[in-house]
């Protein structure tokens, strides 16, 4: 008989899988790493601004709509700074330099709310957010996620093709009548959403790497888009399986070894060529 | 009717002048030819034109209205070098990008027509042959084809071409040379292209202008191509050399660069 927290576990995973195995081609297409980073980052401050919120007025179910609202307003910032007609880098550069600045100075304020709010859910604790904990998923967690990745995978799957001509010309596509800057900005606010729904369950530093190298595996593998898309998914989904059923065993968190999964495949990979 | 109409135009790139006081005129259905050094202003005059770049002063019309509000008409033809091939799009999808924005914004599946469209226009640049080929596998030449097939299935009246001669091996330059020749021929387009090299084109270019951030020349080839004009841009070893009916423009590696602030 499988545990039920296992299960929540390994349905967790196959809607992660789903979601970054399908924006991890585009991450790498578009050369959108930096901004995935600076994202996810932003779900940290959002985190601790939602926890300490969620303290003070008593209900921690706004840690993660305070981290999705913040991330959502970094992406959309960062993409108006872009507009402006600042290089990616040199947003990202000022946004990340903001956000890591007021995450720091987050943390001290959450120390002091936490020491004057001692009794809270186990399950809130702001270390989930860096490391994932899989196995505390809940049920409604786990709706939330089945839920709102369904409405992300729509809404990458009918705009990818949207996405593929913004990340080979995106001059291009203005010139034909497209709306380059809406199409970023909605793909900038689906990665933002995409970790703001997963980050709890993977943390934030396994997302990084999940976010990025099993597209980058999979183009090194293939030249074709659908083969592409499909390696990703694939590669995603055994990994982030086989992470749980490790950790199952092993007792050592699953985040950490999907990311060291994938380090050695793409390491193997890029010496090989 | 005027394609084109420039009157005292000054171009302006990051808070420098880029193109100074530029006054010329294109018919309808003529070909321009734009010549200058690196850093002559022919690109930013070209993106002012597709309405990319609306730092500018002066009286500026395609087809008597703002480069803005006739975007349409307009097809901008890239330098290939800077489209993201890590993207994997075969040449039938890139062609296909031309023809589906003013339609819808969502593009799931790009519709049976756009993709008919796709390959006619393939077929008119020869390469229907290949419309499955991912696109980082074609030639150089191969590639201006395409990306010249995705500027006219939106059926343009105004081609504007950036360097379709550069990173091109000979063969290839008269490969695209003879398409922008049977595109003039055929669908009576007006086009403006910056080269280098103007030879492969001086058949189909009806006017020539020579740029160095301002107007050095502009006229009939006769007009421009000659030695005390080009030597200005391009330096005293430069020469304009008539073969029978066709003019040939030698350029030496001199380049006379003329810097401006605003």
């Amino acid at each position: 008989m499988i545990p039920e927290y296992l299960l929540r576990a390994f349905l967790a995973s196959i809607m992660i899988s789903v979601l970054l195995g399908m924006l991890s081609p585009l991450i790498n297409m578009k050369g959108l790493a930096f901004l995935t980073h600076a994202t996810f980052h932003s779900l940290l401050f959002g985190a601790v601004l939602g926890m300490i919120l969620g303290l003070l007025i008593g209900n921690l179910g706004i840690i993660i709509w305070v981290a999705l609202v913040v991330t959502i307003f970094v992406v959309v910032t960062i993409a108006e700074i872009e507009n402006r007609g600042f290089t990616s880098d040199t947003a990202i550069g000022i946004i990340s330099s903001f956000v890591a600045g007021a995450t720091v100075l987050g943390f001290g304020l959450l120390y002091k709310v936490m020491a004057s709010r001692p009794y809270f859910a186990l399950s809130e604790s702001i270390v989930s957010y860096l490391t994932g904990e899989v196995f505390l998923i809940t049920i409604s967690d786990l709706e939330m996620l089945i839920f709102g990745g369904f409405l992300l995978f729509l809404a990458m799957l009918f705009l990818y093709r949207d996405f593929l001509y913004v990340s080979f010309d995106p001059e291009g596509v203005e010139s034909y009548g497209g709306n380059v800057r809406a199409y970023l900005m909605v793909l900038y606010i689906i990665v933002g959403a995409i970790g703001a729904l997963i980050v709890k369950t993977v943390g934030l530093i396994t997302l990084q790497v999940v976010a990025v190298l099993p597209g980058a595996i999979a183009m090194m593998l293939s030249d074709d888009l659908r083969k592409i898309v499909g390696i990703s998914l694939f590669l995603t989904l055994c990994i982030e399986i086989l992470s749980i059923f490790l950790a199952y065993a092993t007792n050592i968190p699953p985040s950490g070894i999907a990311t060291i999964l994938l380090g050695i495949i793409y390491g193997t990979l890029v010496f090989k060529k | 009717m005027e394609a084109v109409k420039a009157e005292n135009v000054n171009i302006y790139y990051d808070g420098y002048i880029a193109v100074e006081n530029l006054t010329f005129k294109l018919e309808e259905g003529e070909t321009l030819l734009l010549l200058g050094p690196n850093g002559a202003g022919k690109t930013t005059l070209l993106r002012t034109l597709a309405g990319f770049h609306k730092e500018y002063t002066g009286k500026l019309f395609v087809f008597g209205k703002s480069p803005q509000e006739v975007k349409d008409f307009i097809s901008y033809v890239p330098q290939s070098h800077t489209l993201n091939e890590r993207v994997p799009l075969t040449a039938l999808e890139v062609v296909a990008m031309g023809g589906i924005y003013k339609k819808s914004f969502i593009h799931f599946k790009i519709p049976n027509e756009i993709l008919k469209s796709a390959e006619e226009v393939l077929e008119f640049v020869g390469l229907r042959h290949i419309m499955n080929k991912p696109f980082k596998e074609l030639s150089g030449g191969q590639k201006q084809r395409v990306l010249l097939a995705r500027a006219l299935i939106s059926n343009p009246k105004l081609l504007l071409l950036d360097e379709p001669l550069s990173a091109l091996d000979p063969s290839a330059r008269v490969e695209v040379a003879n398409i922008l020749s049977k595109i003039k021929k055929e669908k009576g387009i007006t086009m403006i292209i910056t080269t280098h090299d103007v030879n492969p084109l001086t058949e189909i270019g009806d006017k020539i202008m020579l740029l160095n951030k301002q107007l050095v020349a502009f006229g009939t080839p006769e007009e421009v191509l000659r030695d005390e004009i080009i030597s200005r841009v391009y330096g005293p070893l430069s020469k304009a050399i008539k073969i029978g009916s066709k003019l040939y423009c030698i350029i030496g590696d001199v380049h006379i660069h003329r810097g401006e602030r605003r």
